[in-house]
């Protein structure tokens, strides 16, 4: 089963062609559509499992797609950052089961079989950006995950929510423009759009600017895409206004692909070697400084617990990006883990906050007093969260700090090591206010007291999620050790 | 005397009992007040049980220990019991458990019962893990659990008062807390994963600026905790704010783990000699002999009664960390010495704040004129505590004062006596006068609510906690040099260090 070859295909095809289906399915019965996404998560995630068993046996491993050889072909290459397909697939099945009750209410009935469709065409997006080989394709598939993000912040058709979308189109499409310019100019230069091939090409190219120039386009239009700091102003509105499932998926996963566009780079361009990074590295890390100290400082303003969540979302990015520019062994692992624990994180958040909304129709922190007497479990599982987020031992986002801080030292940089965990403490006033409003004031609404828990479809995940920010603290070891070969890989040359 | 390893599963049982008590118990309990007083009472005396259990094998020269689990590649959880951690476990159970048995009586007509007692017994699973780490990262772990989750027993009463004094706790405690976490990965990255033992984890090959910098990192941070002054602001505030079982252990314990912390990095991380090489200990007595007349002279002003006693927690923990800063030995074991002595002083002194807070309505040193005659047991008690904590022999306060004592004249620094009397004639003039108010002054003109002639002693569950801290009090000074008390304990830990 694991060796069979074509599952890196089908993780791609499964959930595009569902997406396709998704209107005609539900055609007669608005019910089947979010049954039928669930149905086509289920077996994505099944080839997802596979191909993660196999990397893990076998190690890195590539596919060619139709058969043509590299670098004429496309290929699609699956290494252990790759991996991330893992946490793709499960908040994506976990937004799509927590949607089931939540946009029957928040969306129009008639464009409900779309919302499922661009759910699903934003996760193959996002699984085909991890997996591919290829620096078109990963134009291509980029561009598919943030169209359809575009159509799901706006989808519930407020006013607002249109206001955001196009201020998230702007910024997107402006960015996309640039990466694919820069694609071409490494085309230009090098013949070739595989990334591996390219990547040994580029060491001996003579004429360094055109180079230059095209990494210098691409990574400034990937930190729009993954909103550090000062290009990050799409993104609070944009999260905070999106149904709550899909705010799960864009924070948690969507901004994400900026970064690990990002990694991509960085691994080309350290194939390389022959290419001074110091430059990018210190860019990052400083952005990444500010972007963790500015989220925090924003975030502790807002009232709104979605654009709270949202401007958190910066600073756990700037952790990430302050990782990757650290370029020591320690910092990188610490930043790709994190990438998927935050995920993690930032979903049950979101989830939670979700499901708050739709029990109480309340979402200021000042309306939701009282909360936590009402919907304990929930309140429970976003304290978990916001323990996990601020990085306390032993939970999911303590490993990343210990290992983005330690890299601060091993790269010569204990100064940043500072940044982080400060800044974490920054972190921790804001959320503080959340749990005081859930628990320890009295409510502004004594009505609130009477609504219960969410329904099982919104609880199960929210629940799932918050155990596994604790159980991800506590096995920390298993992402950190699986990703360490890969990594060493990466520095080693 | 060679300490011997011995593998063993009991000391994460230490943690795992109070856990079992707060996720189980509680829950299962919701509706029964009874049952869940008798449940964590068991649970707690079981804690207590398993900490006694490892002292006979430790004074034996064995060390216990527990591989956890791998938290990272390279780093596991890892519990070890020495004579410094078996000292503060035993401590911390046993004042835990009066606390509780205190808390069925302090709590009956409380709100969130359920939500105290969970996050009370799980605060005893944290601090009997920091008791017991056994490297750097355990140590942390517990360490913050046990900063952060007691939050919702700071502002427990959900008062704004509370609400503030929780918001000023978590932050000083935050700051205290990053402080630690970047002196621990810095030790990490230059000694790597190392066992807390008496050796030290560096050395000076790593550099002299990288270590001042660890030394600082650490002795802020857990100054915060300890509340050394200038860092101790949240100590005066959260005491009060606090349910009385709950300042007890906050102030006999949870700042003590400060303490426990500043010992662990001066003895285990450094050690003795890199220590006196790098001539950083002088600054570090400077500030613990300044804590501990600031913060008594301070004290003699408070009227408010728990208020006075947190600035007294602060003085008496600066002692702690003026007997490490001395580096001898003598020193050392008054410091050890005086964080179990001091926990059962101050916590007889909480509890019969509590009692007078609950059954007297008196919050006020002022309102305090006459009162022992209503309450001739509670004030037995607080007479004894406060008796101990000026250092009157035979009591234990006196035990630990000797041992200071002798170690400042062993290290040459006969100054400090002067300090050290100094702090105990200011604890004079802050306990003092209460006691002979409560006896020898004539009562408040007639109570509005109660005719002045009552009774006003609590229930059995309330007052037995109270007399059963002060006779503690009282064996720790008359049976000190019994073996098996906290001074063999002390005496074995410091000859570990110094030899």
């Amino acid at each position: 089963m694991v060796s069979w070859p074509h599952w890196i295909i089908v993780a791609i095809i499964m959930p595009m062609a569902g997406a396709v289906l998704t209107p005609i399915v539900s055609r007669k019965n608005d019910k089947a559509a979010p049954v039928w996404a669930l149905f086509i998560m289920s077996l994505t995630s099944l080839a997802a499992l596979f191909l993660i068993v196999r990397v893990a046996q076998e190690g890195p491993f590539s596919y060619l797609v139709g058969g043509w050889a590299r670098p004429y072909g496309i290929e699609l290459h699956f290494d252990e950052f790759s991996a991330s397909i893992g946490i793709i697939c499960l908040i994506g099945w976990l937004a799509l089961l927590f949607s089931y009750h939540y946009v029957a209410e928040s969306i129009p009935k008639p464009r409900i079989p779309y919302y499922y469709t661009l759910v699903l065409l934003n996760l193959t997006g996002m699984i085909g950006f991890v997996m591919t080989g290829d620096l078109f394709n990963l134009y291509v598939f980029m561009e598919i995950l943030s169209l359809s993000a575009y159509a799901l912040v706006a989808v519930s058709g407020e006013r607002v929510a249109e206001m955001a979308a196009f201020k998230y189109l702007v910024m997107g499409a402006v960015s996309s423009l640039i990466i694919l310019f820069s694609i071409g100019l490494l085309y230009a230069v090098t013949g070739s759009l595989n990334m591996a091939d390219i990547s040994t090409r580029l060491a001996g190219i003579e004429s360094r600017l055109p180079v230059m120039l095209a990494l210098a386009g691409m990574a400034m239009a990937l930190m729009v895409k993954a909103a550090i700091f000062p290009l990050h102003i799409w993104l609070p509105d944009a999260h905070a206004i999106a149904p709550s499932p899909v705010s799960a998926i864009l924070s948690g996963l969507v901004v994400k692909t900026g970064v690990f566009g990002l990694l991509r780079v960085y691994q080309i361009f350290y194939g390389a070697g022959t290419y001074e990074l110091a430059g990018l590295n210190t860019t990052l890390i400083w952005l990444g400084a500010i972007s963790i100290i500015m989220g925090a400082f924003f975030a502790i303003f807002q009232e709104d617990i979605k654009m709270m969540l949202a401007y958190s979302t910066i600073s756990n990015v700037g952790y990430i990006v302050m990782g990757l520019g650290l370029a020591s062994q320690y910092g990188i692992i610490g930043a790709t883990v994190h990438i998927f624990n935050h995920a993690l994180i930032k979903a049950t958040l979101f989830l939670g906050a979700g499901a708050l909304m739709y029990k109480t129709g309340y979402r200021t922190l000042t309306d939701l007093r009282g909360v936590g007497k009402a919907m304990p479990l929930t309140s429970m599982a976003m304290s978990i969260g916001a323990i996990s987020i601020v990085g306390i031992p032993p939970t999911a986002g303590f490993l990343c700090k210990w290992y983005i801080a330690l890299g601060a030292f091993q790269a010569g940089q204990p100064a940043f090591g500072f940044a982080l965990v400060f800044g974490a403490l920054f972190i921790f006033i804001y959320y503080i206010r959340m749990v005081n409003s859930f628990y320890f004031q009295p409510p502004t609404h004594p009505e609130i007291l009477e609504v219960g828990e969410a329904p099982v479809s919104m609880l199960f995940p929210v629940l799932l999620l918050a155990a596994l920010c604790l159980v991800m603290g506590i096995l920390g070891r298993i992402p950190l050790s699986f990703i360490e070969p890969a990594v060493t890989r990466m520095l080693g040359g | 005397m060679d300490s011997q390893l011995t593998a063993s599963i009991i000391p994460p049982l230490a943690f795992l009992i109070p856990i079992l008590g707060a996720v189980v118990v509680v829950p299962l309990t919701r509706t029964s007040e009874r049952w869940r007083a008798i449940g964590l009472s068991i649970t707690c005396l079981l804690t207590v049980v398993v900490a006694a259990g490892l002292i006979p094998g430790v004074l034996d020269g064995q060390v216990y220990e527990t591989y956890l689990l791998r938290l990272t590649p390279r780093i596991w959880m890892y519990m070890r019991v020495d004579a410094m951690g078996a000292l503060f476990g035993i401590t911390a159970s046993t004042l835990w458990l009066l606390a509780l048995i205190y808390s069925t009586g302090y709590m009956a007509d409380e709100h969130r019962k359920s939500r105290y007692y969970a996050f009370f017994s799980l605060s005893l699973a944290w601090t009997m893990g920091v008791a017991y780490s056994g490297n750097l990262l355990t140590f942390l772990v517990f360490y913050e659990l046990f900063s952060i989750l007691t939050y919702p027993l700071v502002v427990h009463e959900e008062t704004p008062e509370a609400m503030a004094a929780g918001t000023k706790y978590i932050i000083y405690i935050l700051i205290g807390g990053s402080l630690v976490l970047l002196a621990i990965v810095f030790t990490f990255f230059l000694a790597g994963d190392q066992t807390l033992s008496t050796q030290g984890l560096l050395d000076m090959s790593m550099g002299k600026g990288n270590l001042l910098a660890i030394f600082w990192c650490f002795l802020v941070g857990f100054g915060v905790k300890a509340a050394l002054v200038p860092l101790h602001g949240w100590v005066p505030d959260a005491h009060p704010a606090a349910p009385a079982p709950f300042s007890t252990v906050l102030s006999g314990v949870m700042v003590a783990a400060g303490s426990f912390g500043i010992m662990r990095v001066v003895f285990n991380v450094f050690g003795v000699s890199l220590l006196s090489e790098l001539g950083v200990m002088q600054y570090v007595q400077y500030i613990a002999a300044f804590t501990v007349i600031f913060a008594a002279i301070l004290a003699v002003n408070q009227d408010n009664l728990k208020r006075r006693l947190a600035y007294s927690t602060i003085s008496q923990m600066g002692y702690v960390a003026l007997g490490v800063s001395l580096l001898g030995e003598q020193a050392m074991i008054g410091a050890l010495v005086h964080i179990s002595n001091h926990a059962f002083m101050k916590g007889t002194l909480f509890l019969c704040a509590g009692l007078l807070i609950k059954h007297a309505g008196i919050h006020r040193v002022s309102e305090m004129r006459g009162i022992a005659k209503r309450m001739p047991v509670t004030m037995g008690a607080f007479a004894v505590a406060a008796l101990a904590m000026i250092g009157t022999p035979p009591l234990s306060g006196f035990v630990s004062k000797w041992y200071l004592g002798l170690g400042m004249l062993d290290v040459d620094k006969p100054v400090y006596l002067a300090v050290l009397l100094g702090g105990a004639l200011l604890a004079a003039v802050y306990l003092l006068p209460i006691v002979y108010a409560a006896y020898f002054k004539e009562p408040i003109p007639a109570g509005d609510i109660t005719p002045a002639d009552k009774k006003l002693e609590a229930p059995l569950s309330m007052l037995l906690p109270a007399v059963a801290a002060a006779a503690i009090t009282l064996i720790l000074g008359l049976a000190a040099s019994a073996p098996g008390m906290p001074l063999s304990l002390a005496r074995l830990a410091a000859k570990l260090a110094f030899h």
